[in-house]
């Protein structure tokens, strides 16, 4: 069975919360994981004071990783989910997913 | 009918910065009140509470109509009518109204701090007003300039005629002493002080505040060495200020390890007024080294308390990561996390490992949670 890196979501009614875990691919989303190596909070979050001052300060949104098991689990062949690729190439993990759409279209 | 309530605004004798034309404002009268029942035959029927009400606003009550500037407007108190009446409610004793800063004094406030670049404990000291309320004043003046700056309306009648109102803590002129504003050495009430323990100590044995924060915090007792090397509790505070804030004692294991807590000299906000009092008793003639002395400790501790500040900032600079993705509404900060043994516990299950938790129930919903924010973040 596949190892995946995904997200699991926490948080309540419209207020979402994901931890970045590493879990069985067919184990349920709410499941206990095989390790919790970071969470990914999509809610963004203004940069105080500097709002007023620079309007073209962009939100941001806040991730915490565990770099090292990260690149563990991807070193043993743990598949990360689509969302969480996105996450770990802006970490400078993997490579940015090929778009496989521009090859049927060219 | 009795008259209707009117809400008079401030004289505009004591608006001196609004503009005359909007200052003079006439009372109005409302002639449409006498028309405001005519689908009703019987004659207007009025409470009892109703009619008393007016009688008193005609009787006791048209004197507080008008605020006198300077004084308090509250209900007269019956027992003591000599005295400022700083008391708004008259049967609650203990409810008194405290001093809000004046206007003077809180531009002074701003001054040494942001202008003069003077340190906050400093400003404190001298002015009398706690810490907190300082960095608090900062603050909001910085808003206010920032409002102004912006050509937002501020609330200034309102601001004048509340510190017409209620008592003020006045700047003092040149050459008179400052008055304090309030007590700015307070100790903060710790939690672990809460409970009441039954300690039987020898009658021989010198018992110190040091000893007592070591048992509430159910530390084993210091050894003869180290309690003979403290000569006074208040060596506590500067033994903390000149080590890293992780080098005091700690006790208990796992989650349940905990600081020891220290006496209160160490606590207290200004723990240098207690070494200052201290010189005092024992060199009563060397008033003005006292103070030099005094103002080289302050000037220390502000120093090692922003070298510290520094460090810490520049460790979280350096500990986030911020990608900035091109074309993208957002930013990203991506913060270092540790999953290991050390942070997950033996069970899984400790508050230091990433990620919320399994098999942890919720605690956001249980009674007495704060949910606003309590602090301001950076």
């Amino acid at each position: 069975m596949v190892v995946r890196i995904r997200l699991a979501r926490f948080g309540n009614k419209h207020s979402p919360f994901y931890n970045i875990v590493v879990a069985q691919a067919r184990s349920a989303r709410g499941a206990k994981p095989l390790e919790v190596i970071g969470t990914y909070n999509p809610v963004p979050k203004r940069p105080t004071n500097l709002y007023d001052e620079n309007p073209n300060a962009r939100p941001y949104k806040e991730i915490a990783l565990d770099r090292s098991r990260a690149r563990y689990w991807l070193g043993v062949g743990a598949q990360p989910s689509d969302p969480v690729w996105k996450l770990l190439t802006m970490a400078g993990l993997v490579k940015p997913k090929p778009a496989t759409y521009l090859e049927k279209n060219v | 009918m009795p008259p209707r309530v009117q809400s008079r605004r401030v004289s505009s004798i004591l608006l001196p910065y609004l503009a005359p034309s909007s200052a003079s404002i006439q009372p109005s009268s409302c002639p449409s009140q006498i028309l405001s029942r005519q689908f009703s035959a019987t004659s207007a029927p009025q409470t009892k509470l109703r009619r008393e009400m007016f009688a008193w606003l005609n009787t006791e009550g048209a004197a507080l109509k008008d605020h006198v500037p300077g004084e308090t407007n509250y209900l007269p108190n019956p027992r003591n009518f000599n005295e400022t009446n700083l008391k708004p409610f008259p049967h609650n004793d203990n409810f008194i109204s405290e001093s809000i800063l004046s206007e003077e004094l809180r531009n002074e406030i701003y001054t040494r701090v942001v202008k003069k670049k003077r340190s906050v404990r400093a400003v404190s000291v001298e002015l009398g007003v706690e810490m907190k309320r300082i960095a608090a004043v900062v603050r909001l003046v910085e808003l206010e300039q920032r409002q102004r700056a912006q050509g937002k309306p501020l609330a200034l009648p309102y601001a004048r005629a509340v510190h017409e109102m209620v008592p003020t803590t006045r700047l003092a002129e040149k050459g008179e002493r400052q008055a304090w504003h309030e007590p700015i050495n307070d100790l903060p009430a710790h939690p672990a002080t809460g409970a009441q323990i039954f300690y039987p100590v020898p009658e021989s044995r010198s018992f110190t505040r040091v000893d007592a924060g070591r048992v509430f915090s159910a530390a084993p007792a210091l050894e003869n060495e180290r309690r003979e090397a403290i000569s006074h509790p208040s060596d506590l505070a500067e033994d903390v200020l000149n080590k890293k804030p992780g080098a005091i004692e700690m006790v208990g294991k796992g989650d349940n390890a905990r600081e020891v807590l220290l006496p209160a000299d160490a606590r207290i906000p200004h723990p240098h007024l207690v070494k200052m009092e201290l010189d005092r008793i024992a060199f009563p003639e060397e008033r003005r080294q006292i103070v030099e002395r005094n103002v080289k400790r302050i000037a220390r501790q502000d120093e090692i308390e922003k070298s510290r500040r520094e460090k810490a900032e520049a460790w979280r600079e350096r500990s986030i990561r911020h990608i900035e993705p091109e074309g993208g509404r957002f930013d990203f900060r991506f913060q270092n996390v540790e999953f290991s043994k050390q942070t997950t516990g033996a069970n899984g299950r400790s508050h230091k490992a990433p990620g919320r938790r399994y098999g942890v129930p919720n605690q956001s919903h249980k009674r007495g949670v704060t949910k606003i924010p309590t602090r301001v973040e950076a």
